[in-house]
């Protein structure tokens, strides 16, 4: 038994001339929660979409499980395109019941394990309801049961919290820890990297189509080392950009974020603001994994001009 | 069968039987048919009071032969016409008066006979109704007879003789076949066309269906998840499948309870209603070629369905596709002509063709079986062939939103794959 529940090894894909996604290599472990982060365009969806057998990849090979990627091995992943869709006119029984028999699960043993999911989302009530009968928030509940119903070993959301409201963002996030907790692997995408990053123990970021980095988040902050500094003052803070040994300063109202540059001495900072304003927060931060895509994309783009 | 394939096969039977529109064609399919057949019988008979009528006779000597002409006339037992003495008196008046009951409702019509109805073979109807057509043509051979018979005394002829000598000819039809002879009054010629009609209507309507599920997946988004599901041939043919089960089945039900009306209707109509027979051959061909047409049709519209995304862009696409199906309707008298022409033979092998053209074939004359097998085995083929091509197409184009492709862009999606 392999560790790796994915392993994508040299994936490319493109469309009509334009390179979606570029030599892609990944290793999602087994058990992880995996962010595959980067911005709107980056290739995010083609690369789960290539995964999920939605489209062939033209170069590469993609493993599910220690496995060749093929039907048997994708029926043990639960998965949850961005684009949710679930038939208007069927009753929402029948729609989950359905679901899991394209996953291979007869109906007789997925209306068991249906009655404890639809109390758990609270959807009980309307089993017998027709999908477009019910609300929108209703209805992403329902795609979540839909996309475990068959007890997935991985589960593959794209965009889980995009169209969520907060409530649901909540209901959402412990059932997916829950199940991770049991030992599922769950991969999440987002362009939204602060709401995922506290989520997942392992990252990769992409842009491009090209993996940017990826590792352990833990790994990955260190690597950029703890030169960020929040700062929170009274007075005019305009100076803070034009100090000796700052790289960037990001402004979040109620208190700025400052990049120092590599080996810059935090106290020096500390001297120079506290002369100037009153301060109320000085806190050295690990970077966001924001930051850290910014700058390395941005280093990266130099580097390539 | 894989049952991912059966679970889409079931999904879209249920959906496709459990519609308003299913359950309100099925059912009155076979009233409206039933209607067709008993109405007319029945009005026919309860309907079809005896006219009244009295005759007003100017001539002088005509009345008694034509009221005796017209109550003599009998239609399974029953007088057709009542004939009232109406009036007594002078013609004149006696005229007058009979118009006066024909308005109170007394009498239904009066027939004049003018002085000169022998020679100038005329004779005049008056009646609150004269749009009873059958009626009047009735009554205008019977008047007819009378005076013909008196011109030909007059001539010196014995009129029974000359009616004798010149009866017309009554030539039967009767439909020779394996199953034995039949008499066949043109009830044929109209089943055929029906049939043909229902199977026309049948594959393009459940074509289409194929066409709207397909862009509704698409629309709903839920094409994704099934196609990370399952390979989209099998998702192909569970949508062919059950949606063309759920078709055979409208027509189980149709079959069933026209088997039931004719029965119910054969006890206390008989006689009336004469009903086209239907040998077994005609109602097995025309399943199969349903399946076969529909199939072929259907993997056609979901390439279509695929390839757009709504039904209204779908349009400009369906036209090339149907083309063939309704040159075969077209065609269709020169083949219920001569069903053994070369022409026709040639028509009904050519796979676009053949659902419609084997089927009118069979139908009005049974042809060589040799010949029904070619036409099976190459529309097998085709269907094989259009499956391929709606697979290939199926598969890019489920996920293409946006811009509808051009045929040439169809063209590469179909290599790609």
């Amino acid at each position: 038994m392999t560790d790796s529940a994915l392993v994508l090894e040299g994936v490319s894909k493109s469309f009509a001339g334009h390179q979606a996604v570029d030599r892609l290599s990944l290793r999602v472990p087994r058990g992880s929660v995996f962010g595959l982060l980067g911005p709107n365009g980056a290739g995010k969806t083609t690369t789960l979409r290539m995964v999920m057998n939605v489209f062939a990849p033209d170069a590469g090979t993609i493993e599910i499980l220690g496995r060749p990627a093929d039907h048997a091995a994708r029926d043990r992943i639960g998965y949850m395109p961005e684009e949710r869709g679930l038939y208007p006119r069927m009753v929402l029984e029948e729609q989950l019941l359905f679901m899991a028999a394209i996953k291979g699960i007869p109906r007789r043993v997925a209306a068991q394990r249906l009655g404890p999911w639809l109390e758990r989302l609270s959807l009980a009530e309307w089993r017998r309801k027709k999908t477009n009968e019910l609300s929108k928030g209703m209805q992403q509940k329902a795609q979540f049961i839909a996309t475990v119903l068959h007890q997935p070993e991985v589960l593959i959301m794209d965009e889980p919290m995009s169209g969520l409201d907060p409530v649901g963002m909540d209901v959402m996030r412990e059932t997916m820890l829950d199940l991770h907790r049991r030992g599922t692997t769950i991969v999440l995408s987002s362009h939204q990297m602060d709401t995922v990053e506290k989520l997942c123990d392992r990252v990769a970021l992409i842009n491009r189509g090209a993996k940017v980095l990826d590792g352990a988040v833990s790994e990955v902050k260190a690597r950029h080392g703890k030169n960020t500094v929040a700062l929170a003052f009274e007075g005019d803070g305009a100076f803070l950009a034009s100090l000796p040994g700052v790289v960037k300063v990001s402004d979040f109202g109620q208190y700025v974020e400052i990049r120092l540059a590599e080996g810059a001495d935090a106290q020096r900072l500390l001297h120079a603001a506290a002369e100037r304003l009153v301060l109320r927060r000085f806190e050295i931060v690990e970077p966001s994994l924001h930051d850290i895509f910014v700058e390395t994309v941005t280093r990266d783009g130099q580097e390539a001009a | 069968m894989s049952p991912k394939l059966l679970a889409v096969l079931r999904r879209e039977y249920l959906e496709r039987v459990r519609t308003r529109g299913f359950v309100i064609a099925t059912v009155l399919g076979p009233l409206l048919m039933a209607a067709m057949m008993v109405v007319p019988a029945l009005v026919a008979r309860s309907g079809g009071k005896p006219l009244r009528i009295a005759v007003v006779d100017r001539e002088g000597s005509l009345r008694p032969a034509v009221e005796a002409a017209l109550r003599d006339l009998r239609v399974d037992g029953k007088p057709h016409f009542t004939v009232e003495p109406g009036a007594s008196g002078p013609a004149a008046e006696r005229e007058a008066a009979i118009k006066k009951q024909v308005l109170d409702g007394q009498l239904d019509g009066y027939l004049l006979l003018p002085a000169d109805a022998v020679e100038a073979a005329a004779a005049s109807y008056y009646g609150r109704n004269v749009s009873n057509l059958g009626e009047l043509r009735t009554l205008e051979r019977r008047v007819s007879d009378v005076l013909v018979s008196r011109r030909l005394s007059g001539a010196g002829l014995d009129p029974r003789r000359v009616k004798d000598l010149t009866r017309e000819l009554d030539l039967k039809t009767i439909r020779v076949s394996a199953g034995g002879e039949r008499e066949d009054r043109g009830a044929a010629f109209f089943l055929s066309i029906i049939l043909l009609m229902i199977l026309y209507t049948s594959i393009l309507m459940w074509g289409q269906l194929v066409m709207t599920s397909v862009i509704e997946e698409k629309g709903s988004r839920v094409v994704e998840v099934m196609a990370s599901g399952l390979p989209p041939t099998q998702l192909l043919w569970g949508k062919l499948l059950g949606v063309g089960a759920a078709g055979l089945t409208q027509f189980l039900v149709w079959a069933a309870s026209l088997g039931v009306i004719s029965l119910a209707a054969a006890g206390p109509l008989v006689g009336s209603i004469k009903l086209p027979e239907i040998s077994p051959l005609v109602l097995v061909s025309f399943v199969v070629f349903f399946l076969l047409g529909f199939l072929f049709y259907a993997s056609l519209y979901a390439a279509i369905g695929a390839a757009v995304n709504t039904v209204q862009e779908a349009q400009n696409f369906v036209f090339p596709v149907i083309m063939p199906l309704v040159i075969g309707l077209v065609c269709f008298p020169v083949v219920l002509e001569s069903p053994d022409s070369a022409f026709s033979v040639a028509l009904s092998l050519v796979p676009f063709l053949t659902p419609l053209m084997m089927f009118l074939r069979i139908v009005v004359l049974t042809p060589p079986a040799w010949q029904i097998v070619v036409s099976v085995v190459l529309m097998l083929l085709a269907i094989a062939a259009a499956v391929w091509v709606a697979a290939r197409v199926y598969r890019v184009g489920i996920l293409m939103y946006g811009k509808k492709p051009t045929f040439p862009e169809l063209m590469r999606w179909m290599r790609h794959t």
